[in-house]
């Protein structure tokens, strides 16, 4: 071999895989081959995109996560937050001790009054944890015991896109990495074939006009973009571009491929430049994901009892139910991080009969995925996170009956849960006042809970940091952060 | 013209005559520490935070940013440095210790410090300690220019000397100068963002005289290219893109700015005016409207219109970021963390922050965008056409109301109220809708006007046709009219129904507040809007008989309106079938005495001490402000004016038709001028805001006022009583400044060397990297400045040195000690920007359209990337892409969605335009190659340079193939590569020709048809070589 090739290799600053990509074709391919018998990749040695020296910090309890945000602010009152005694105080305004002249949008702020409106739905106690769980979330009763619920999440935005974007970025201003991006970045990837940070945008049920999402909720901000999130699409091109042109097909490409590695390896040769090097490999990976990704796509392989237990709407492409088994197929293969964003849970009015739909689109699929995980013995590795951008009010907006109310935005208290790796099921941790409205009892800010789930993945977040624009930036922010340590098992 | 020649000539007289040996490099152990270079960078990362700028957070009492503060005892008579002492400096204690309480930095910073940098410490203590101020506050000196006994060849500037004799010092050498082919590639790509021709690689390889280097460099940044390729990198750092942004992320109309940033560079404006412009251009005395449209930088920003939002946190952040980003572009530092805190790394307080902040606070657009296409304040951008135009326009109202005057001064009325005797109660008939609908009548959709030529006509010259397979309307509306409703009166109109042909229903509407009064004939049931058998869908009666004409009559009250209403619209509607309207009104019992349309003193009447709504401004204050009493004979006439042309029914065929024409020539002129492009400019508010520091960085929390100024550190203001944008460009650009210059020009070495002298582009602070040849960037700010600012001649400067100049070749020896060309003993070789990805493949294959400017255009895009983000109610929520020559726009003018941007952009590291970007990241992934082997435009691309090779390569496979390398590469291949492509492309033959349906397949992707006269096997096979080139590692690199 070429002594000066042969160096390269010990130099490459972008540290690609061994020497899988210069033997262009014959071994990519046999690699693919071994891979897909084996189900996970294992060998760290030949990884493609490998974690950063140090990391993670110490032994990781979960690998991999799967984080489900409910966009546009799910109703704690409705969902997870029990108020009985709210009843009694139906219509009634709302005490002023109570709002104690926080502020609020400019939706209500006009409004004359600020009525309470209990929660219209029924809430019964489950698992032996007994987590008081509303009706609307009737199959989450099964995965009791596996939730840690947060009850006292907190934000700083009051609106949609600011608050879009610290949840996912721990920043309100545009520009910082999401999370995935920064395990992307932090701890690599599993798998050689498909990307290490996955995004879903599934389809959702509500009938009012539904929140924007920002692609920016899955960008890598400040890091290499190479960690931005891969948007997983419903249709015949699930990653772009993946498709051959018409009347283009695989063995046209390999003919193609096999040219461009030999032309590219002389390239290399004159110019002595890595970074022709990294392309070849890249070519290689990409031609791999032109069959990995349809694999992972296609749920033909799954039995009938799993398709059974995700619920009616996994056969439609494009669902959350089928969202949320893809992740779990993804878990699988070993992608590092899948985000799905499930839209249309802004309720201002209306919102007995928008949440019932939005609840029916991921009850059952939600705690089939928790399930699902367990049995294969992958709950174990993988933490799943559930939670909106923030809550809402326990005042009505606009009209208020019984049966009938909305609710606005309300970024001081609201419920999200976490399951799986390194979480202590069964967990209820925090409380709020008698109207939901504020902290009663440990407050999780956003950045505590995202301190957390770095803990949980072996990362200590005030460590984890990335020099930009002249500072050490985190994804948990400037101000101090906390480990809820007792949310960890 | 240039300015920089002159320094050629000083210098290149310097090489030849003067000869030195160069002194042996000294090792660095025995050079003395420098603060700036080795002491400052350790104490940033691991001491400022506590012991620095941020008065709030400073520990111990112990301050290490400047001598005052570590040469002065703490509260316990600690002193933290004694220069010349590191044994009894506190400091030196501290960092040694093996006690944890004591150790610093403490454990819980995760900083450490490693031994070489103790010993770095302690060196610097006993040499002195001596201090610099950071070395980007410090004004560039002029540096000595070195002399160098380099050949000839490799100093072609002075930038040469710095590099060469650092390179020495190094015991380094630069590489040879690139062969003239990759040299002409690189130059026209970094000059123009597309590759040269073969025709100009000819030329210029032919060209043997002695500039024929810079000849070519000259052809280069003669061209209208050249504006386009600089104004990228602009647009990234202006955080240019054609949506709002924020939330609903709806379209905005400011691409005027973008053209503007072209045009700049192409007329070589200097970067002095680039500057003054862009942060001031309002404030020059009668700004032009390049100027203004300049000032649109800082209109770049992402905005909000978002339900809920409070104003004045909207308010305080967009300051915030024009501060931030007006900074970070020309003084290349990180004023960010000052919005909550004294920086803790730069000299930049809190209070500082605030007071820079002050002048971005009152700008007079609002915190809410309203989601609209322009955001005031704008300005409009009329060409000389327009100004023909509209000139025409007021010519043409001016000629509808002449004629109107004229029939008004010759009316003669006499009111029924006045005539004696009084004229009786008659039945009357008042038409709303015949040939022309009522006064300022509009309508959704144009109605299909039909003639007895063509139709049926009922009433005067035409009718309505309408055909209808489900429910189709007919509307008339008018802000203007009244149509109002007599006393015991009948709403009628007439209707043709086709007997061929005849409709379920038909059904009049009528507007009064709403749409909500329906009388329907035939089935109820057929149009389902308002509740049946209510006046919101009344049934009046069977369907009329088909094959005539019908009278259609409906009493108001059935449809609930009542004598006195006054309509604004109404509707024909049908459902199915093929129906004639015309002639549409009210016909009633009028008394000529008592009637508002009759009497202009019942008129008058009903309105006195009222402030009517459907009547203009000016009556309406009439009639509130004064009564019938005491009115000027003006405002007298003014009333019976309006009442004789708009109101009055005796008058109503003479004014219909003026007042129709009238308004529609109002009405174009008004669409045409709103149809003239706008864009976003900055203007202050009349009376500016007092500005705060603002108390952790909270919008609601104001603590101490502070007027405009700038940071201590720097030098000052001019002028610091009411300061304005203006004198804060000018104190950017003053010789004094120490920041503007050498950001600039480190930015644009950036842009053509890869990686800037200071790498860290964005932070010039003591957080970012310091400069690789410091004398070398002086030199050049200095040049830059004292050249009058001029681009053109710096960017010539740059790429005419023989640094830039030399092969990109690398040793695996100097790979390893230089892998990232920080010493520039090689030319650099990088992956090309998104935007000359794409237009590379366009311009190779023939199908780039090079027109300039102006909206921006929705090339190709994969279904599905604006659609699942998108706001329902966002008005960038489909795409709905482009056809034809739009489809194949350079880059620069494709429509930039911000919270989508094109894939073609993101996938290759173009920022998502959301914040300020100096510098791209240059990232290498699959997904990449997915694109360039499968996207439409790309494959598209492809086969159109088959279709090149085909038509132009010449008869055999071989020439075809060097067509192609020539082409792209700007060379031919080697015979082993040549040997490579001819395999891949046999094979793609023998291929299709077994399959020639997919071959048929495989040459229509895209827009564009191939051409006919091609055998489709063969394009198919030469489309997937031509595939394989447009992949090259070598064809997407600058080399």
């Amino acid at each position: 071999m070429n002594p000066l090739l042969d160096y390269q290799f010990q130099l490459n600053r972008r540290q690609f895989f061994g020497n899988v990509g210069l033997r262009v074709g014959g071994v990519a391919l046999a690699m693919l081959a071994a891979k897909q018998a084996s189900g996970r990749a294992t060998a760290s040695s030949v990884r493609v995109h490998p974690a950063q020296p140090g990391l993670p910090h110490f032994a990781p309890k979960a690998k991999n996560v799967i984080y489900l945000h409910m966009n546009g602010g799910p109703s704690q009152i409705d969902l997870w937050d029990y108020k009985p005694g709210l009843q009694a105080q139906f219509d009634k305004d709302l005490p002023e001790s109570i709002r104690n002249g926080q502020r609020i949008t400019t939706m209500t702020s006009g409004q004359g009054r600020l009525p309470v409106a209990p929660s219209m739905f029924k809430f019964t106690q489950a698992g032996k944890s007994g987590h008081w769980i509303s009706e609307l979330l009737s199959h989450h009763a099964e995965i009791a015991d596996e939730i840690a619920l947060v009850k006292t999440v907190h934000t700083n935005a009051i609106n949609h896109d600011p608050a879009c974007t610290f949840v996912m970025t721990g920043s309100e201003v545009p520009g910082k990495p999401s999370l995935g991006s920064w395990l992307s970045y932090g701890l690599g990837s599993e798998n050689n074939d498909l990307p290490a940070f996955v995004v879903l945008t599934p389809t959702w049920s509500s009938k009012a006009n539904a929140q924007a999402l920002f692609t920016r909720m899955w960008n890598s901000g400040f890091l290499p973009t190479k960690h931005t999130g891969v948007a997983l699409r419903s249709g015949s091109d699930p990653v772009l571009y993946l498709q051959n042109p018409p009347g283009v097909d695989s063995a046209d490409r390999r003919v193609m491929l096999d040219a461009l590695g030999k032309l590219n390896q002389r390239g290399f040769e004159r110019f002595g430049d890595p970074e022709i090097q990294t392309r070849i490999a890249q070519y290689e990976m990409a031609f791999r994901m032109q069959s990995s990704v349809p694999d992972l796509v296609d749920l033909k392989g799954e039995t009938k009892s799993t398709l059974e237990m995700y619920g009616e709407d996994v056969t439609k492409p494009g669902s959350y139910a089928a969202s949320v088994l893809l992740a779990r197929r993804m878990i699988e293969r070993g992608v590092r991080s899948v985000q799905i964003l499930h839209r249309g849970w802004d309720q201002h009015g209306d919102l007995p009969r928008e949440i019932r739909a939005q609840c029916k689109d991921i009850d059952q699929p939600t705690a089939a995925l928790i399930k699902d995980l367990k049995q294969r013995g992958l709950l174990n590795d993988t933490l799943v996170v559930w939670g909106g951008e923030f809550g809402r009010t326990v005042y009505s907006q606009g009209k208020l009956t019984k049966e009938d109310y909305g609710r606005d935005h309300h970024p001081r208290n609201f419920c999200m849960w976490m399951a799986g790796g390194g979480i202590k099921g069964g967990v209820s941790y925090g409380e709020t006042d008698d109207f939901s409205y504020n902290v009663a009892q440990n407050p999780v800010h956003i950045n505590d809970l995202n301190a957390t789930l770095l803990h949980c993945l072996g990362v200590d977040h005030s460590r984890f940091t990335f020099k930009s624009q002249g500072l050490d930036q985190r994804l948990t922010g400037v101000e101090e952060a906390q480990v809820v340590k007792s949310l960890l098992a | 013209m240039s300015k920089f020649p002159k320094f050629f000539c000083v210098f290149s007289f310097a090489y030849f005559l003067v000869v030195v040996p160069c002194v042996e490099a000294v090792k660095l152990s025995t050079n003395p520490v420098s603060f700036n270079r080795d002491i400052r960078p350790i104490l940033s990362d691991n001491c400022f935070a506590c012991h620095g700028f941020d008065a709030k957070k400073r520990k111990g009492g112990f301050r290490l940013d400047e001598p005052e503060g570590a040469f002065t005892p703490n509260k316990d008579g600690n002193m933290a440095i004694i220069p010349g002492k590191p044994e009894k400096s506190e400091m030196w204690k501290r960092i040694t210790t093996k006690d944890p309480d004591e150790s610093m930095p403490p454990a819980e910073s995760h900083k450490k410090l490693t031994a070489e940098q103790k010993q770095l410490i302690k060196r610097w203590i006993t040499e002195g300690a001596n201090y610099q101020k950071h070395w980007a506050f410090e004004a560039p000196k002029p540096p000595l220019v070195p002399k160098v006994s380099s050949p000839k060849a490799s100093i072609q500037n002075p930038i040469d000397n710095f590099v060469a004799a650092r390179l020495k010092k190094e015991g380094l050498r630069s590489s040879p100068q690139a062969d003239p082919a990759t040299l002409i590639r690189r130059v026209a790509f970094d000059l123009t963002g597309l590759p040269p021709t073969p025709g100009e690689v000819e030329q210029f390889l032919a060209d043997k005289s002695a500039d024929a280097y810079e000849s070519m460099v000259q052809r280069y940044l003669d061209s209208s290219k050249y504006g386009e390729q600089m104004a990228k990198h602009w647009l990234d750092v202006a955080r240019y893109a054609d949506t709002h942004g924020l939330h609903l992320d709806n379209e905005r109309q400011m691409w005027a700015y973008r053209d503007w940033v072209v045009k700049a560079f192409n007329k070589n404006l200097s970067f002095s005016d680039f500057t003054t412009f862009q942060l001031a251009g309002d404030l020059l005395p009668s700004p032009t409207a390049e100027q203004l449209t300049a000032t649109g930088f800082n209109r770049c920003n992402v905005t909000t219109g978002e339900g809920g939002a409070i104003d004045a946190e909207f308010i305080f952040r967009y300051a915030v970021e024009r501060t931030a980003t007006t900074v970070q572009a020309w003084m290349g530092l990180t004023a960010g963390c000052a919005v909550c805190h004294d920086h803790k790394f730069d000299p930049i307080s809190q209070r500082e922050f605030y007071s820079f902040y002050a002048f971005f606070h009152s700008s007079a657009d609002p915190a809410m965008d309203g989601n609209s296409l322009r955001t005031a304040p704008l300005t409009q951008l009329k060409t000389p056409e327009d100004d023909k135009r509209l000139q025409e326009m007021d010519a043409a109202i001016k000629d509808s109301e002449g004629k109107f005057n004229g029939v008004l001064a010759s009316v003669v009325y006499q009111d029924p109220a006045t005539k004696n005797p009084p004229p009786a109660p008659r039945e009357d008939e008042v038409i709303w809708l015949d040939d022309e609908g009522p006064a300022g009548w509009k309508t959704q959709t144009p109605p299909n006007f039909v003639t007895a030529e063509n139709g049926k006509v009922f009433s005067g010259k035409r009718a309505i046709r309408r055909q209808a397979a489900d429910v189709e309307q007919d509307v008339f509306d008018s802000d203007t009219a009244s149509l109002s409703i007599p006393a015991s009166s009948k709403l009628f109109a007439y209707v043709y129904l086709e007997a061929a042909n005849p409709p379920k229903a038909v059904m009049l509407q009528f507007l009064l507040e709403n749409w909500e009064h329906r009388a329907v004939w035939g089935d109820i049931d057929a149009i389902g809007w308002g509740e049946k058998d209510k006046p919101s869908r009344a049934r009046v009666g069977d369907l009329p008989k088909p094959g005539g004409w019908v009278r259609l009559e409906v009493d108001p009250e059935k449809v609930g309106l009542k004598p006195s209403d006054k309509l604004k619209g109404i509707a024909y509607t049908i459902h199915g079938g093929t129906v004639y309207w015309d002639k549409a009104g009210v016909v009633g019992r009028v008394d000529p005495v008592n009637d508002s349309t009759h009497s202009l003193v019942a008129w008058t009447k009903q309105y006195e001490g009222k402030e009517p709504k459907e009547l203009p401004e000016n009556l309406r204050s009439i009639f509130k402000n004064t009564s019938s009493t005491n009115r000027s004979p003006e405002q007298v006439t003014q009333l019976r004016n309006y009442f004789l042309s708009k109101v009055c029914v005796e008058f109503k065929p003479s004014f219909d038709p003026l007042n129709s024409a009238l308004a529609e020539a109002k009405k174009k002129r008004e669409e045409y001028n709103e149809a003239i492009t706008q864009t976003f400019i900055w203007r202050d508010l009349d009376k500016p805001r007092e500005s705060f520091v603002m108390l952790r960085g909270a919008y609601d929390r104001p603590g101490e006022k502070v007027t405009r100024n700038v940071p201590a550190i720097f030098p000052p203001l001019a002028n610091t009583t009411n300061a304005t944008r203006l004198d804060l460009a000018s104190w950017l650009l003053n010789p004094q400044n120490p920041m503007t210059s050498r950001v600039a020009v480190n930015r644009f070495w950036q842009q053509f060397f890869g990686i800037g002298l200071v790498k860290t582009a964005d932070d010039f602070g003591s957080q970012g990297e310091p400069p690789s040849h410091p004398e070398l960037l002086d030199w050049l700010a200095l040049s830059f400045r004292d050249s009058g600012w001029d681009v053109k001649g710096f960017v010539k400067l740059l790429v005419t040195s023989a640094t830039y100049r030399q092969s990109s070749q690398v040793t695996p020896s100097l790979l390893a000690r230089d892998p990232e060309n920080r010493l520039l003993a090689r030319g650099s070789r990088f992956r090309l920007d998104a935007e000359q990805i794409r237009d590379n493949v366009l311009y190779v294959s023939g199908l780039l359209e090079t027109t300039m400017g102006g909206k921006g255009v929705r090339t190709y895009q994969p279904p599905n990337i604006w659609e699942p983000v998108g706001f329902v109610g966002s008005n960038t929520r489909d795409y709905k892409q482009d056809t034809g020559s739009a489809l194949y726009r350079r880059s620069l003018y494709s429509f930039f969605k911000r919270t989508a941007p094109p894939p073609f952009m993101t996938s290759f590291d173009a920022p998502n335009r959301e914040q300020i970007c100096t510098r791209r990241e240059r990232s290498n992934t699959p997904l990449q190659a997915l694109q360039l082997m499968n996207d439409v435009q790309h494959y598209e691309a492809a086969r159109a340079l088959a279709e090149r090779m085909l038509s132009e390569g010449g008869a055999t496979a071989k020439d075809r193939l060097v067509f192609a390398y020539k082409t792209v590469l700007s060379r031919a291949p080697s015979a082993q590569e040549l040997v490579i492509v001819s395999q891949a492309l046999d094979s793609h033959l023998i291929r299709y020709q077994a399959d020639p349906e997919a071959a048929k397949k495989a040459i229509t992707f895209g827009e564009s048809k191939a051409r006919g006269n091609l055998n489709v096997t063969e394009l198919a096979a030469y489309t997937l070589a031509a595939n394989l080139v447009l992949n090259l590692d070598e064809t997407v690199t600058r080399n």
